[in-house]
């Protein structure tokens, strides 16, 4: 070998070595790297839209939100600036995501090395990371960038106890410190990080005589996260109902079992082909037969490290095994790390042994790469085309609006992937958008998910649309196509109904026939009534319906105690009741008198008991609406 | 392999260094005031048609209720009950209009049905029915008086007497086969 081919082999190694995993990324996430937003990333982005001054920036920053999570860094910061910063343009946030999972994959290479010894090992654990179709939703979700970031930040503080244990420099430990500090702003799931580093100390750090490099660093650790668990309960108690509740039962093992056939397996046990029933747990167990073989012939030669990749594994997925009834295919993601580790050991190990262990690495390797990457693909292209088409709709109505801006819009043709991704985050509000609207209808072709949200809130009444259309407020679009089609014409043409609608959001602009004069101007998503106000609906057609009121009621409205709030219908006076201090998003029910039953309308006059008149507004302000339901 | 690793992550932390101090330069270009991008709409005002070829997802609109999605570009499956409005043809208002309905009969739905009968309401006026007992293609036609054409558009509400119940091979109703609904001048 010549010597400038000898200085050129290695350079070649280490630029695979380093680069070869992040590109493979990229090429099989590809339809993640450039995929729009859907559902949750909405809401998100629109942390920042109410923020008024420092009070309201903290509570946007702190305050628990969705399931009682505080991810200041990885969700709130996150969506806040690069929504500031590139508005609803998708690739800036990409980029941070694939950024830092090509960090998480120098990281997972470099542990990897490490840990084992085997510079190759931790190569090949990166690229069996990458494999792995967990990755979908992380890498192709922006809303699931905490996982991502909370992997980085797991990895980073473990990579500084390497270093700290191999070097002894205090200056490790200060940064391990930091990372794992750093990790709380990004997901709870943080808190596993001294039960790794405790068991990386105790399993693979030789003791040299009374000390251990490393010492006991993670003790104070622990006292953090028990810290910060107990921190976390008070202001976000747990869920003790619901798909969020914990279940701290035998149930725990069927989940790590399921878990386990999701980080060895496709996610969901999915794949996109037809395959005999049997394959894919054939397949499953064929490769958890490996690596658990693996680790017990390494347990028996005394490397103990084979067992931390197994502890790994264990302790990050342990805080999401009580979740018995939210089982989510990323919740793997970080967990399988650890696997990936043990396989890209046994891969070099195999290698080594000669030509039935080189057989048997490339066997097992590419029945796990059939069975994880088909699904990637699949599922990414399934999250690529819904993003796409939520991006169709949010920009379509973007240019409707600048066409039509005094308009309220109307959508028709809104299917069952397009609301729950499009519509029910209502992404139309970050550029200012408030009254868009589904057509009457609508809720026919949207499968329901009560626990997710309520699609009546998002359909306009037909009573109401042929109103507006008479007016030319209203603008109607077909969103089926690619683009969306202007069919206000024909919409206006079709019969109409002329009744009183059963549901009335006296926030709309729309609805404002059917209120008396007395009521203020909508405010866009809320419209305030001053002492007392009435409005028209349509009357129940059945006895036993009743009357829903809900809206909210500020602070400064409860500090002198409960508001009375006194209901009529037509001529009769319901039960009084009153709104308490602490319950400012109010939902009142009423029993309907029998006689407005089958009446064509009724009027419900609402009065409260006081007025407030803030410095800021010169108004005499009763209770914010919100809506009137009959059901 | 320590010592070569230490050596290639100062590259590697140089490099990253590198792209995020270029990140955080480029950033504030990426300032936008506009949040959103303006997507270009259709804007080809349509008409209300008199005829809907149920193959043509631009004729959505005008089915009201009761008929499913589109199937091999040509047709649809209905419910038990299904709605259309139609434009009324040109003159119809002083002639009156032919409704027609082309339409299948599948041997499933005679399989499981024995026969099915096909009546309509136009505008709230009714029409009599049609029973099918063998399975085929049909044309369902019936007159419309001059009276109920005179508005913008017409309802035609349609009632089958049997459909197949939601089952385990499709979570559907289906009841007949359509392919075209139209009103025809006289």
């Amino acid at each position: 070998m010549s010597p400038a081919r000898e200085r050129r082999s290695p350079t070649l190694a280490s630029a695979v070595f380093w680069l070869a995993p992040p590109l493979l990324c990229l090429v099989l996430y590809w339809r993640g790297f450039t995929a729009w937003f859907r559902a949750d990333d909405f809401a998100w982005l629109g942390t920042g839209l109410y923020i008024q001054n420092f009070h309201d920036f903290l509570v946007a920053i702190f305050a628990p939100q969705a399931q009682g999570t505080i991810r200041p860094l990885s969700e709130r910061v996150f969506f806040m600036l690069g929504f500031s910063l590139f508005g609803l343009d998708a690739l800036p946030f990409k980029m941070v995501v694939f950024a830092t999972q090509f960090a998480n994959l120098a990281l997972v290479a470099s542990i990897g090395a490490r840990l084992t010894g085997l510079r190759w090992a931790g190569f090949f654990a990166a690229i069996f990371w990458v494999l792995n179709s967990s990755g979908i939703e992380p890498l192709g979700w922006c809303c699931v960038y905490n996982q991502v970031m909370c992997g980085f930040f797991l990895l980073l503080a473990f990579h500084f106890l390497l270093r700290y244990v191999e070097t002894g420099e205090r200056r490790y430990n200060l940064f391990q410190w930091a990372a794992f500090l750093l990790g709380f702003g990004a997901l709870e799931l943080n808190v596993v990080y001294p039960a790794i580093a405790a068991a990386y100390t105790l399993l693979c750090v030789p003791a040299k005589g009374k000390d251990r490099p490393g010492g006991l660093s993670y003790l104070p650790m622990f006292a953090v996260s028990i810290a910060y668990a107990l921190a976390h309960n008070a202001v976000a108690p747990a869920w003790k109902t619901g798909g969020y509740a914990m279940h701290f039962t035998g149930a725990m093992f069927r989940t790590l079992g399921k878990y386990w056939t999701w980080s060895v397996g496709p996610t969901f046990l999915f794949t996109p082909y037809y395959l005999p029933k049997w394959l894919l747990p054939a397949g499953i167990a064929v490769v958890s037969a490996g690596l658990l073989g693996f680790l017990a012939w390494k347990l028996r030669a005394g490397r103990r490290a084979a067992l931390f990749c197994l502890v790994w594994y264990l302790a990050v997925l342990a805080p999401v095994l009580p979740l018995r009834d939210h089982q989510t295919e990323y919740y793997v993601f970080l967990p399988s790390i650890g696997l990936c580790w043990l396989g890209g050991w046994a891969a070099v190990s195999g290698w080594r042994a000669g030509v039935r262990g080189r057989a048997a690495v490339i066997a097992l390797a590419a029945i796990y790469a059939l069975m994880g990457v088909p699904t990637l693909l699949a599922a990414s292209q399934w999250n690529h085309a819904i993003t796409m088409r939520v991006r169709n709709l949010v920009e379509g109505v973007a240019g409707v609006h600048e066409r039509y801006p005094s308009k309220s819009i109307l959508l028709e043709g809104v299917d069952t992937d397009l609301f729950w991704n499009g519509v029910l985050d209502r992404p139309f509000r970050l550029f200012g958008l408030d009254h868009i609207y589904l057509a009457p209808g609508s809720g026919k072709r949207i499968a329901s998910h009560p626990d997710l949200g309520n699609i009546d809130d998002y359909i306009l009444p037909a009573g109401v649309v042929a109103q507006a259309l008479q007016r030319e407020e209203l603008v109607v679009y077909d969103v089926r196509g690619r683009r969306l089609r202007n069919i206000t014409a024909i919409y206006a043409a079709l019969p109409g109904e002329s009744g009183l609608p059963l549901r009335v959001d006296a926030a709309s602009p729309l609805s404002s026939y059917l209120l008396g004069p007395e009521w203020y101007p909508s405010d866009g998503d809320h419209r305030w009534m001053p002492r007392r106000a009435a409005l028209r609906m349509g009357a129940p057609s059945t006895p036993g319906q009743k009357l829903y009121l809900r809206g909210s009621c500020p602070d400064e409205q409860l500090r002198a105690g409960s508001l009375p709030v006194t209901v009529t219908v037509e001529d009769v006076t319901l039960p009084a009741t009153a709104i308490r201090p602490g319950e400012n998003a109010f939902e009142l029910v009423f029993a309907l008198p029998d006689s407005v039953v089958g009446k064509a309308e009724m009027r419900v006059t609402v009065e409260v008991g006081r007025v407030i008149r803030p410095a800021s507004d010169p108004r005499d302000l009763g209770l914010v609406f919100g809506t009137f339901e009959v059901r | 392999m320590t010592h070569k690793l230490l050596t290639e992550r100062r590259a590697a932390v140089r490099l990253c260094c590198s792209l995020i101090l270029m990140a955080l330069v480029l950033a504030p270009t990426g300032c936008k005031k506009k949040k959103v991008r303006v997507g270009a709409t259709d804007e080809d005002t349509p008409k209300m048609m008199s005829v809907l070829n149920m193959g043509d997802p631009k004729v959505e609109p005008q089915l009201i209720k009761g008929l499913h999605g589109i199937e091999a570009s040509a047709w649809r499956w209905t419910e038990k009950q299904f709605t259309v409005a139609l434009r009324p043809p040109f003159g119809s208002g002083q002639k009156g209009a032919r409704l027609t309905v082309k339409l299948t009969v599948p041997p499933v739905a005679i399989e499981k049905l024995k026969n099915v009968s096909l009546s309509a309401t136009a505008g709230g006026s009714a029409l009599p029915p049609e029973t099918y007992t063998t399975a085929g293609d049909y044309i369902y036609v019936r007159e419309i008086p001059a009276s109920l054409l005179t508005g913008d558009s017409l309802r035609v509400d349609f009632q089958l007497d049997k459909a197949m119940a939601p089952s385990g091979a499709d979570i559907r109703e289906l009841g007949i086969i359509v392919l075209n609904i139209g009103l025809e001048s006289k």
